[in-house]
């Protein structure tokens, strides 16, 4: 418990390193994600309002292009209607009509050119408002021919045809020209404005493309970094837990190892010195018994004393065939089940039936101990848990493999979610000597234990008994 | 009258001092030696040729059952009686097919052994009192358990005297004899019992008798 407790506050302390990276990790791609996610919009936006304002100003440039031509050809068509209008004399309806023509004329290009400068900014009206200027002295010019009589516009016609009209018209054509380079430069200065827009955009894009990548990178080396970090704990980890796992199995394996060991040299003790002991001291009394005079007392004394050693001696006997009987190391893995079963058969009145095949009898120390064991555990765990009736043991020595089943007819059990320490001691030996232990068991009926022992080769054969 | 040689075989010396004491006062028994492993005890029975073997189960190097096999192997004429702590079946079936004539416990040595000697040495067969009562009553247990009905009534009355008389450890001229019928016919028997009883040789034959209080 009170080791535990550190433990506790480190993995506390590492939960919550763990969570900060975290975080920071996923902190920094999110952010890297909402930057290009950003960069994405913002150019797409750039791009739509770049065509935008390149569409507006080409439209602008003709807009001012198609009123210019306008006025230029309303200035040739107001010229040729004057002209005619001077060479007919007499006919007063087409003088008439020409003069409707000249007015409509006159009208429509004012109208345009205003419409232009209207839709121009202030500050590019001047060279328009010139021009302007200048139709209306023209206009002004012009129109006082139509208001002349026939005689006047003979006399004066061909000079103001000559005269005014066509200066006004030079004058008029070299400002549309002005006006045209103007507007061609303006349509230069646009499109030099939006090329220097697209080129500031560009450095923006490189520049945010450049952090994102750069910010992208610093991000991927600390995941690695990161992960690499974490590789190697769960590393070290992993290791630790083997290294915990083999030490387990080893102190697992001494323990087992010693109990048997000492189980035996008790056993030992008790049968040989103990016991041995108490049989000679009975055959001195008995001895003493036939060489003492008849006295009554002294005999019922002697009496006494045999019958408490002969007690003590089947008390020691049974204390040591309980701790490991003397059958396993004196005739063999055979006798010491037989006898196993007929003790357990005697003590809970379960029928055990022992069979065996072709067991050697001179089987290697450990596996002796191993399958007896496990049997004694199996008939405990039969007559204690499963109440059965009726216990069947087999044993049957293969070539390499020594196969034990034990099989009863009690209550079983789920296996998978009952596992006793029993099993478990069980399987612990079993798994020392490189084999396998099988439950199959249901509660619906009685339980079979089966192991597998794989042998070493040289104890194979059917021998003979050892001491 | 000629004495009985005897070679007394324990580990412990005090059971042996004990057991000499036991057998020195009596005036037809001679001790002729001791020893202390199974290994001595063939190579003294082969060197002193004994009438009987006194041998306990529990010796180092060889142990007593293992003598007993190579001892009767080797002089059939020596008898051996078993001194053993155990009175289970498992010790005394090995007992038996080692050749062992005799089997005693060793809290009950004292009252048993010198009848035994002189029973084994006539070449018959004897138990401690108390090995026969337990082997019976496991036998009567297993067989009320089993609910099995006794095969001993599937005898005729002619097997159950050859059954007591060579489960007392006679051959089959001195059955023979004592019926006054052949030895073929007695061999004929014998191997009927066997069959019936489900027996396979004659130390299960001896155990049998032994169980069902035939002999003792």
């Amino acid at each position: 418990m009170t080791e535990k407790k550190p433990n506790t506050v480190t993995s506390q302390v590492q939960n919550r390193r763990r969570l900060g990276s975290r975080a920071a990790l996923f902190a920094g791609f999110g952010a890297l994600l909402i930057l290009m996610a950003i960069i994405c919009i913002d150019s797409l936006h750039t791009l739509g309002e770049f065509q935008t304002a390149n569409t507006q100003i080409r439209q602008d440039f003709l807009y001012r292009e198609r009123t210019l031509e306008q006025v230029r050809a309303g200035l040739y068509e107001s010229g040729n209607i004057v002209r005619d209008y001077i060479l007919i004399e007499s006919d007063a309806d087409a003088q008439a009509m020409l003069r409707t023509e000249f007015q409509t004329i006159h009208n429509e290009t004012t109208a345009t050119l205003n419409a232009c400068i209207q839709s121009l900014p202030t500050v590019k009206r001047e060279p328009f408002q010139h021009l302007a200027v200048e139709l209306e002295n023209y206009w002004s010019t012009i129109g006082p021919i139509f208001a002349l009589s026939a005689k006047e516009k003979k006399e004066l016609g061909n000079s103001v045809l000559r005269g005014d009209v066509l200066s006004q018209h030079a004058k008029i054509l070299a400002i549309t020209k002005e006006v045209r380079a103007v507007n061609n430069d303006e349509l230069n200065e646009a499109e030099r404005k939006t090329t220097e827009v697209f080129a500031q955009f560009r450095r923006r894009l490189l520049m945010v493309a450049t952090i994102a990548f750069s910010s992208g990178l610093i991000l991927a080396a600390s995941s690695i970094m990161y992960v690499g970090r974490l590789e190697n704990s769960l590393e070290k980890k992993y290791k630790e837990s083997l290294q915990a796992q083999r030490e387990l199995k080893e102190l697992s394996k001494r323990l087992v190892d010693t109990e048997e060991r000492e189980r035996r040299a008790i056993s030992r003790e008790l049968h040989d010195e103990v016991g041995q002991s108490l049989s000679a001291l009975l055959l001195d009394v008995e001895n003493l018994t036939e060489m003492s005079i008849d006295d009554g007392v002294f005999r019922k004394g002697l009496q006494k004393i045999k019958t408490l050693a002969e007690n003590c001696v089947n008390e020691v006997r049974n204390m040591a065939l309980l701790l490991r009987p003397s059958m396993l190391d004196d005739l063999g893995l055979v006798p010491a089940l037989e006898w196993q079963a007929r003790e357990v058969s005697k003590r809970t009145g379960m029928l055990v039936d022992t069979l065996e095949e072709n067991v050697s009898d001179n089987l290697p120390e450990e596996h002796k101990t191993c399958v007896y064991r496990i049997v004694q555990e199996a008939l405990n765990n039969c007559s204690k848990h499963a109440y059965a009736k009726n216990v069947r043991v087999v044993v049957r020595q293969e070539p390499n493999h020594l196969r034990v089943s034990i099989e009863d007819d009690g209550k079983g059990f789920d296996p998978s979610r009952v596992r006793g320490l029993g099993l478990v001691g069980m399987n612990e030996r079993v798994s020392q000597l490189g084999g396998a232990l099988k439950v199959d068991s249901d509660p619906t009926r009685g339980t079979c234990l089966r192991v597998d022992l794989p042998l070493p080769s040289a104890s194979s054969d059917s021998g003979e008994l050892t001491a | 009258m000629k004495k009985l040689r005897i070679l007394l075989a324990d580990d412990h010396i005090v059971v042996r001092t004990g057991l000499r004491a036991l057998l020195e006062r009596q005036p037809n028994l001679e001790v002729v030696g001791e020893s202390e492993n199974g290994r001595e005890t063939v190579e003294l029975a082969a060197s002193l040729g004994p009438d009987v073997v006194v041998m306990d189960v529990g010796m180092p190097i060889l142990n007593g059952i293992e003598a007993t096999k190579t001892i009767v192997t080797q002089r059939p004429a020596t008898a051996v009686v078993i001194l053993s702590m155990h009175a289970d079946e498992s010790y005394v079936m090995r007992a038996l097919k080692a050749g062992a004539r005799g089997y005693l416990l060793k809290d009950s040595a004292a009252a048993d052994l010198i009848s035994a000697i002189h029973a084994v040495s006539q070449n018959k067969s004897f138990f401690s009192p108390k090995v026969s009562r337990i082997l019976a009553e496991d036998y009567v247990r297993v067989l009320k358990q089993k609910g099995a009905v006794d095969s001993y009534d599937l005898l005729t009355n002619r097997e159950r005297e050859i059954l007591q008389l060579v489960a007392e450890g006679k051959a089959n001229k001195e059955v023979a004899t004592a019926l006054n019928i052949s030895p073929y016919t007695v061999e004929t028997h014998r191997r009927h019992i066997l069959e019936k009883l489900n027996l396979h040789n004659p130390a299960e034959l001896i155990l049998y008798a032994v169980r069902k209080g035939i002999i003792s």
